[in-house]
């Protein structure tokens, strides 16, 4: 993992301050009433509050979302993409209110896990018995990368208004301009993502700039699904020949960025200069911003926890799931932030009832698109055996699956979509 | 019109299965050297594995709401191209996740999910699911893809069905299920008509009763479509 130190680099949040607050009607407690609160209302936070309610609705569920509306991260690539409308990607909290959780639009800006409470921008202290943290990611710093530049060389790898400017930016491009896209280092939200992003860069450019093309600069010397990446880029985007419309320079070939200058987009590697009037940055991952004010992480940047109950090592009675949580063994996926809220929340109410914990179960399900009709997957089942986290049966899809195969599973990304996000907000 | 049928085709599932059984028999095979590091972190990682399939399972809800990412919440699916699988009959659940699991049932992703599953875990996620309440399947308005149902199709749909009697299993106009029949009436119009192109599909050997195989041998592409109109037009 790389650590960016020098001088000059600035602290960058994933999060934007909430601009309203809207609060839901509070629900009178009954002195025998538990109370668990939720920060972040995403893959992760989202379902935890649903089904800690669908399990004990004696249990008061207050979540609490800085945004009034979600947009989902999965699927994103499509809108940049141009093949998706960013409004399909955006989801709010009604549905989990008639679960009866309780949802306050508000910045969550100190956890006390002494007294017990969160306070937020909007001057709210709320208390609780057991707090879940779901808060997503923020950035580790990269030279040259602040505010400003975040909006002229959008990282779009938390969805929405990036989502939109990166869109933009993609379509405004010159032909005969190449699409820069830094990668992170490991470990980062989405492995798969930024190669799905390249492969659908690529797939636009083919059809609207085909005078252009991606350059994938990269920390890593390999990645996620990479032969079934490399695979479809071969078949359908001429990858390892000379018109290639991607290209992908590994750290061991000088991918990795050391500094970015937004006045003048250019992106310095180790090696040398890259300009361009499109520029994805990605810098390397960290735990969402409060995770890390209220000390829930280590010194990588995520919070460690225990895996049976999602409990963090740092804190009790305080819980971390989802990409901000080092769940090792699962991926940073939306997929794993569903499984680990569902382990996270059977656990919470098991604790509040004073029963013992049950055994957990978690699933990973992740599609990739490298065209709109050539999906490709990965999946785990996993099962914890002292203490660890291992993957007792899953991989990837088949090499060599006939093109069928890869339009259902273009197909299956979508529903799959569908279904989580009706699991989550539904 | 028979349809023609490559009896000889590893599906993909089963391919990738196959290799990931393969491999530690293959490494077995291997001349015997002193051990390496990569030997001995592979050992372990097959220990790690074996311990883990045989720790205890988990209970069948928390088993259960792990399929709920892709088959909705109680396995109510949001998804067009993803089942329902609420309310479906234990029996038939645990017999396709085994196929599934076998190779015998090609798949795009469940052989490998399946693959995770012991018999008893399976059989509580099928028991869990069998008295999950079946809700007819509803498109959210963010759902860009669902094909819409068109009751001219289905009325069409509702002459091959006849034709073909396939009211003699799927009964009730596929409303109600024995123990090895899946409810159809009221599932995903989308999800349907995949499932019977792959019955047609050359490349694919997907165990079915002779009879439905025959019945679906006769159609065409349309009439297929036609029937997945029908089927998931009756609520």
């Amino acid at each position: 993992m790389m650590n960016f130190t020098r001088r000059g680099f600035v602290k960058l949040t994933g999060g934007v301050a909430a601009l309203g607050l809207i609060s839901a009607p509070g629900i009178s407690l009954g002195a025998d009433k538990k109370r668990v609160v939720v920060i972040g209302g995403g893959y992760g936070g989202s379902i935890a509050a649903k089904y800690i309610r669908m399990a004990d609705p004696n249990i008061q569920v207050t979540l609490i979302e800085q945004n009034k509306d979600y947009y989902s991260g999965p699927l994103s690539n499509w809108v940049i993409a141009g093949f998706r409308k960013l409004d399909v990607q955006k989801w709010g909290y009604e549905g989990l209110k008639k679960h009866g959780v309780e949802v306050i639009i508000d910045k969550v800006t100190g956890i006390d896990p002494a007294a017990k409470n969160v306070t937020t921008a909007g001057g709210k202290k709320v208390e609780y018995d057991r707090l879940i943290v779901s808060p997503g990611i923020g950035f580790k710093a990269l030279e040259g990368y602040d505010a400003e530049a975040m909006t002229k060389m959008p990282h779009a790898w938390i969805a929405g208004e990036q989502t939109s400017l990166l869109t933009k930016q993609l379509a405004e491009m010159k032909d005969g301009d190449p699409f820069i896209l830094v990668a992170p280092a490991d470990p980062y939200r989405c492995p798969p993502g930024p190669y799905e992003r390249a492969s659908l860069v690529a797939h636009y450019l083919k059809k609207n700039k085909p005078k252009s093309k991606v350059i994938i600069l990269d920390p890593k010397d390999k990645f996620s699904k990479m032969g079934l990446f490399t695979g479809g880029w071969k078949s359908l985007y001429g990858y390892d020949t000379p018109n290639s419309l991607i290209e992908w320079v590994p750290g061991a070939s000088g991918g990795k960025v050391t500094r970015v200058d937004a006045k003048t987009m250019t992106v310095y590697t180790d090696m040398g200069e890259y300009k361009s009037s499109c520029i994805n940055v990605i810098p390397a991952n960290k735990a969402g911003e409060i995770a890390e004010k209220a000390g829930l992480t280590d010194e990588k940047g995520f919070c460690p926890v225990n895996f049976e109950t999602f409990e963090s090592t740092k804190h009790k009675d305080v819980h971390v799931i989802g990409d901000a949580s080092m769940a090792t063994g699962l991926p940073k996926s939306g997929y794993a932030a569903n499984s680990e809220a569902k382990v996270c929340a059977a656990a919470v109410v098991a604790l509040l009832n004073g029963k013992p914990v049950g055994i957990p179960s978690y699933v990973n399900t992740c599609y990739s698109m490298i065209s709109p009709e050539y999906g490709i997957s990965v999946a785990g089942v996993y099962k914890l055996n002292a203490g660890k986290i291992v993957e007792v049966a899953g991989g990837v899809s088949a090499g060599d699956a006939k093109d069928f195969v890869r339009k259902q599973e273009a197909l299956y990304n979508e529903s799959w979509y569908q279904s989580i996000m009706a699991d989550t907000f539904g | 019109m028979q349809r023609k049928r490559i009896h000889m085709l590893v599906l993909a599932g089963g391919l990738l299965g196959g290799w990931m059984m393969a491999a530690p028999l293959m490494a077995a095979d291997a001349p015997a050297a002193a051990p390496s590091a990569a030997d001995a972190e592979k050992a372990a990682k097959e220990k790690a594995i074996a311990e883990a399939v045989a720790a205890p399972p988990a209970e069948g809800a928390m088993l259960a709401n792990t399929c709920a990412g892709c088959h909705g919440t109680n396995g109510v699916s949001g998804g067009p191209s993803m089942p329902s699988i609420a309310g479906m009959p234990a029996p038939y659940l645990k017999s396709v996740m085994a196929d599934f699991k076998s190779g015998k049932r090609p798949s795009t992703i469940m052989g490998r999910i399946a693959k995770g599953y012991t018999e008893e875990e399976t059989s509580r996620i099928a028991d869990f699911m069998s008295k999950a309440k079946w809700a007819d399947v509803k498109s959210h308005a963010n759902s860009v893809l669902a094909t819409k149902l068109d009751d001219a199709k289905a009325k069409k749909g509702k002459k091959h069905v006849d034709a073909q009697k396939c009211g003699k299993c799927h009964e009730d106009d596929g409303l109600t299920q024995d123990e090895d029949t899946p409810r159809m009436a009221g599932q995903w119009v989308d999800y349907l008509l995949i499932k019977m192109q792959d019955l047609k599909n050359q490349h694919l050997t997907i165990p079915q009763p002779e009879k439905m195989q025959k019945a679906i041998d006769k159609l065409s592409a349309e009439e297929l479509e036609e029937i997945a109109h029908f089927y998931a037009s009756k609520r």
